[in-house]
């Protein structure tokens, strides 16, 4: 497991995504309610760039003509062929056994925790520099692949 | 590294890997370059308003997200982005192109006729006649079935166009297209050498009657169905004898499924056995003019779990000699061409992918 800076936290606000390439994969990072959640940018079933999907909530129903709406914003949905994927763990909703797409764990990290090398180990990212440049009290998106 | 990436690009936009894509949408920037073909009193009737299907769109989307244009416009309504999004990305030989004017849904046969041609003249001066250097665009003569003596006339208006190499109509209709008022269409294709190809999306829209009992519910329900709208025209074609009138005449079936061809050849010749006498005129297995007339394209290709039941309807169909691949962008239920069919035999690929559309169409 390496970790990356790949943003600061106010760059990413609730219900919005950031999409960036590290170690030659496409991730993309989600922001839902605060926290932080990363799923690999490539829908397992066509290949299509799933994370630059519509974000929708998951419609269900106990019985015919009743319907529910939940989790909003935690549902992705594949731009070309609108499959349903779980932003939080990557799991697919039409063929759950099979099909899911690779998640990673994105989390918080305080800026003054990223300057001391011997606490976290990190390898460079596109954010790495400004760890250094920019103010240390600032949260920073740390992603682990 | 970024020169040899651009490098890179450019061999593979070269690069041709011997795929025919039959089925992709190309769509005007904007109504008003419609309106611009079009003479009063239609132009002024013409809007965003008469424009829009608006019954049975996707809930989600209808097209693939990825394929709005770089300036935001239109998905493929940029022939210079949808070369480089489809035919490069993929090395597609030729796109054969399908607009969806959606005519056949208006009562006033006269205001159909006019879309269309409006449709035939923007497809021609984008797509055809200009931003097509390398002639990878081949187009589509949209023709409104309302009036068969018109949608023949729009026929002549463009025959022997190098880059029209087909016509086409909504599947979604008044009635079964096997029927003789509906000849004098498939009669001017034949004179020309141009397949006529039936595309789904306006069953039970507009005047049109359903393809199902009554109106399907949801999108899910129609769009499941539509195979059933592009089997009934089959049938038609054959009990009506179309193929024994016009015997050089071609057919397409784009997008209406593939996988209910081998239950449908079996039944038909196995109708025909006792019933031959109520159909006189149709002289021979019905299997074998669908075998000689009829192509069908692939798209949406259907997926079974396990990829060989595919490969045995493949057989069944004879899809070596009929089916031709199709991916229909930028349509949200789009097949790669990479991704969609399971690994095959080269030859069957290679009948799949191009040799079947090539002699169709004449290309090279």
């Amino acid at each position: 497991m390496q970790k990356y800076v790949v943003a600061t936290a106010d760059e990413i606000p609730p219900g919005q995504r950031k999409i960036i390439k590290i170690a030659g994969k496409s991730i993309g990072i989600f922001n839902i309610n605060g926290e932080f959640f990363a799923i690999r940018n490539r829908c397992p079933h066509g290949g299509a760039p799933l994370c630059e999907g519509v974000l929708s909530g998951f419609v269900q129903s106990p019985v015919p003509g009743e319907y529910t709406y939940t989790r909003k914003g935690e549902i992705i949905r594949c731009p070309w062929h609108q499959w349903e994927f779980d932003v939080k763990t990557g799991q697919s909703w039409v063929d759950p056994v099979k099909t899911r797409v690779r998640s990673y764990e994105a989390k918080i990290e305080q800026g003054c925790s990223l300057v001391n090398p011997a606490e976290i180990e990190l390898e460079k990212g596109p954010f790495a520099a400004e760890t250094f440049s920019v103010s240390l009290d600032k949260d920073y998106v740390v992603l682990e692949i | 590294m970024a020169k040899i990436e651009e490098q890179k690009a450019m061999e593979t936009g070269k690069k041709l890997n011997g795929i025919i894509d039959c089925d992709v949408h190309p769509h005007p920037k904007s109504y008003q370059v419609i309106q611009s073909y079009m003479s009063e009193p239609w132009k002024s009737r013409f809007n965003a308003q008469t424009g829009l299907r608006g019954m049975y769109d996707n809930p989600i989307h209808v097209n693939r997200l990825d394929s709005v244009t770089p300036d935001g416009g239109y998905p493929c309504s940029d022939p210079e982005f949808t070369r480089k999004q489809l035919l490069d990305e993929y090395g597609i030989n030729y796109a054969i192109l399908l607009p969806r004017a959606f005519v056949s849904r208006y009562s006033n046969p006269d205001f159909a006729a006019a879309i269309a041609a409006a449709f035939n003249d923007w497809l021609a001066a984008d797509w055809l006649d200009n931003n097509n250097d390398d002639g990878r665009y081949k187009g589509s003569i949209t023709v409104a079935p309302q009036n068969p003596q018109a949608a023949a006339r729009e026929i002549e208006r463009w025959a022997g166009h190098p880059h029209f190499v087909q016509v086409m109509m909504d599947s979604g209709s008044t009635a079964p297209y096997g029927q003789q008022q509906f000849h004098p269409i498939y009669e001017a294709c034949e004179k020309h050498g141009l397949p006529i190809a039936f595309h789904p999306g306006t069953e039970g829209v507009g005047i049109n009657q359903s393809h199902v009992a009554g109106y399907p519910t949801t999108y899910m329900e129609w769009h499941t169905c539509l195979p059933l709208s592009a089997q009934a025209h089959l049938v038609s074609f054959i009990t009506e004898g179309v193929f024994e009138k016009f015997p050089r005449l071609k057919l397409v079936m784009v997008e209406g499924g593939s996988a209910w061809l081998p239950s449908l050849l079996w039944r038909l010749d196995s109708e025909w056995k006792p019933l031959r006498e109520e159909v006189p005129w149709v002289k021979k297995r019905p299997s074998e003019y669908i075998k000689e007339h009829v192509r069908l394209t692939s798209q949406p290709i259907e997926s079974p779990d396990d990829p060989k039941h595919l490969l045995m309807n493949f057989e069944m169909m004879d899809a070596k000699n009929i089916l031709m691949f199709s991916t229909d962008y930028p349509h949200w239920d789009f097949d790669s061409p990479t991704r969609s069919f399971p690994k095959m035999p080269e030859d069957l690929k290679r009948r799949i992918f191009f040799e079947n559309a090539k002699e169709l169409y004449n290309l090279e």
